[in-house]
């Protein structure tokens, strides 16, 4: 059972080494502007996950990760539909782009009330300033208004 | 070769906010990791599609990256108000 076992991992193996593409660049050509692109979209996504792991608390994390994915988004999509549009695919990146660039915002926006609201608090409470609480709204009454 | 830089940059990226996800102290960092996920694979696929050529992965890359806002939609949903519709 257990050779068997070996033996099948090994025709695997063996396919996916068999299968694989030769390592070349990209299939797709990639022009030098879009080359520029998609370098500086993958090091802001890299950076946005840096602040995720390394800012303090949940505000600032939120902070890094929708505003900084929001800019390398900007640059992925738009080498992409450089990349694309000598195959006529490009149309496409530009709906995945128009979708990102509509929802990325809003799903930050509902992250962040929804924390607020249910009370979570900034890691320094001298430095921030709450300007719906001071307008009476207080958190946790009015949680119920929003369905 | 620059199309592998940003592959593997994106998987980094990916690999952090996994741990994010794990460790995160309180929900919001959690739901803030999953939202930054959802948004990176739909960009990894995308620089899939450019890696092996295939544009039809484009196809899957819209629908990940819907998917993803409706789930982040459904978590916030769910946390602040204990469910998802009325």
């Amino acid at each position: 059972m257990r050779h068997l076992a070996l033996l099948l991992v090994a025709q695997a193996v063996a396919l996916a080494v068999e299968e694989r593409v030769p390592s070349q660049a990209a299939a797709v050509q990639v022009s030098v502007l879009a080359q520029i692109l998609i370098l500086f979209g993958s090091l802001f996504i890299l950076s946005a996950a840096l602040g995720l792991i390394r800012f303090p608390d949940f505000y600032t994390r939120l902070h890094a990760s929708t505003k900084l994915v929001a800019l390398g988004g900007l640059g992925i999509f738009g080498g992409a539909a450089l990349a694309f549009a000598p195959m006529g695919a490009n149309a496409r990146v530009l709906v995945i782009a128009s979708f990102f660039f509509l929802t990325a915002p809003l799903s930050g926006y509902m992250i962040a009330r929804a924390g607020y609201l249910r009370g979570l608090r900034p890691y320094r409470e001298e430095t921030s300033v709450d300007d719906w609480g001071l307008m009476g709204g207080f958190p946790e009454a009015s949680s119920e208004e929003s369905a | 070769m620059i199309v592998d830089l940003a592959l593997g940059c994106i998987v980094l990226a990916a690999a952090l906010a996994v741990y994010r996800v794990l460790r995160g102290p309180s929900w919001g960092d959690r739901v803030t990791a999953l939202d930054f996920l959802s948004v990176d694979l739909a960009v990894l696929i995308v620089v899939l599609a450019m890696r092996t050529g295939i544009a039809r992965f484009l196809d899957v890359a819209l629908i990940f990256s819907i998917l993803g806002f409706l789930s982040t939609v459904a978590l916030t949903r769910y946390l602040l108000n204990g469910r998802v519709m009325r």
